[in-house]
């Protein structure tokens, strides 16, 4: 027990401060990917694009984060992009989670009784005041479920900047285990951070649900 | 980049291809095993579920797979990557396919419950005449989604010096800086990998489709 404590006092700022390079590069990631994710769901809707983003959904979906990770970082500054590597990685995690917010948001919205809609043009709601007081609203409570796992996802995959070098939990973990030579308490140390981390994040969602639960 | 270099990221999709294979089948034994679990009379089998469960939806695979990977080293001295790579995939992936199976017992409407208990069946066919047929069937579509998810994540042991096509990718371009045509590539056996699997399980579900079953698709 002392052992761990004399360990926490020498190594604690390093976790803290990679923790919150972790969370950082989350939330920013979580509200560019809700942005893009919307901004390729209006695009779907509009018609002429639906085919673009279908392919660019369909895309992301199935291949691995890694990809635009190096994409980005190693290919950029090929073309005069030189960008620090937690912006690179924060940007590939928003091409891609953007892909699943659209589906998110698709399948929500289809989840809308055509009713809805016809009471919107009965009461002569123009389109936009429409989509914003009666269908986004539904929307976020079909959608919330999934945008909470999504997040969770998203949270994970920050691990993956570790390969970028940016210094993240992960990255942390892997840079104590190196200089101290302890085999794998970094590891346990992070992961208890994490667990923590995606609790959290649950525990939002579950109460932001409960406060859109029909009555 | 080279026919050579295509040839050999060729090579190294076989392996991606192979470790998701291989963590996929032995995932889903795992699972089962685990998801027997959430379901037993005794408290601490129910708690184990759900601390494993817990712990591991809840960590990256590429920490777990640094936790095991040194755990593994520190047991058993050295082993092969691709065993411990599986092994990691394994373990990731059982506790996805064990919610989604709990997910599929649960769907199962109590009254068929009431009435295979009241024909008198034993505890055997009621799993295999009731239990199975229905959750094969409402699980499988999420459990497609997990497949194209294990083909993703075997990207990750890459970075924990597996070689498949994500190091293969890399080695290639710190070779040829060649950036967006490897990248292009690696992405195209991706997709083709995922794409598979999703139409072979897409078909396996139409096979599997009864006329009037809820989870038949339209």
């Amino acid at each position: 027990m002392g052992q761990w404590l004399a360990w926490a006092e020498a190594y604690g700022p390093n976790y803290l401060e990679a923790a919150l390079w972790t969370l950082g590069v989350a939330t920013t990631s979580a509200a560019g990917s809700l942005v893009w994710g919307a901004a390729l769901f209006f695009l779907r809707m509009g018609g002429s694009g639906a085919a673009l983003v279908d392919a660019y959904v369909q895309l992301f979906r199935n291949t691995p984060v890694l990809l635009p990770i190096y994409l980005i970082y190693f290919g950029f500054p090929l073309v005069g992009l030189v960008w620090p590597a937690a912006v690179c990685g924060g940007l590939a995690l928003v091409l891609q989670n953007g892909a699943y917010v659209c589906e998110i948001f698709r399948g929500s919205y289809k989840a809308i009784d055509r009713v809805q809609h016809d009471a919107v043009m009965s009461l002569g709601l123009s389109r936009w005041s429409g989509f914003r007081r009666v269908v986004a609203p539904q929307m976020l409570v079909h959608a919330l479920p999934a945008l909470g796992n999504q997040s969770v996802l998203l949270l994970k995959d920050t691990s993956l900047l570790s390969a970028i070098a940016v210094v993240e939990l992960t990255m942390q973990a892997k840079v104590l285990t190196e200089r101290t030579g302890t085999a794998y308490a970094p590891f346990v140390v992070a992961t208890a951070f994490y667990l923590v981390m995606v609790t959290a994040v649950e525990l939002a969602f579950r109460a932001a649900q409960n406060r859109v639960r029909w009555r | 980049m080279t026919s050579g270099d295509f040839a050999l990221m060729g090579e190294a999709a076989l392996i991606s291809l192979g470790l998701a294979l291989a963590s996929i089948f032995l995932g889903t034994l795992l699972a089962l095993v685990i998801t027997g679990f959430a379901f037993a009379p005794a408290a601490p089998l129910r708690v184990f579920y759900r601390t494993y469960v817990f712990l591991v939806r809840g960590t990256p695979v590429l920490l777990l797979a640094l936790l095991m990977f040194y755990t593994l080293a520190a047991f058993w001295g050295r082993i092969s990557p691709y065993v411990a790579g599986t092994l990691v995939l394994m373990v990731y992936l059982s506790a996805f396919i064990a919610e989604v199976v709990r997910g599929g017992v649960l769907a199962i409407p109590r009254s068929l419950w009431d009435s295979s208990r009241s024909l008198g069946l034993p505890r055997r066919s009621v799993l295999r005449h009731l239990v199975l047929p229905l959750v094969a069937r409402y699980s499988l579509p999420p459990y497609l989604n997990i497949c194209v998810m294990a083909v993703k994540a075997s990207s990750v042991l890459s970075i924990i010096s597996v070689w498949e096509l994500t190091m293969a990718s890399r080695e290639i371009i710190e070779r040829t800086l060649d950036v967006y045509r490897v990248l292009g590539v690696a992405a195209l056996f991706y997709f083709v990998m995922c794409f598979a699997i999703d139409r072979a399980g897409r078909s396996v579900e139409r096979r599997l489709a009864v006329r009037g079953f809820a989870g038949e698709r339209p």
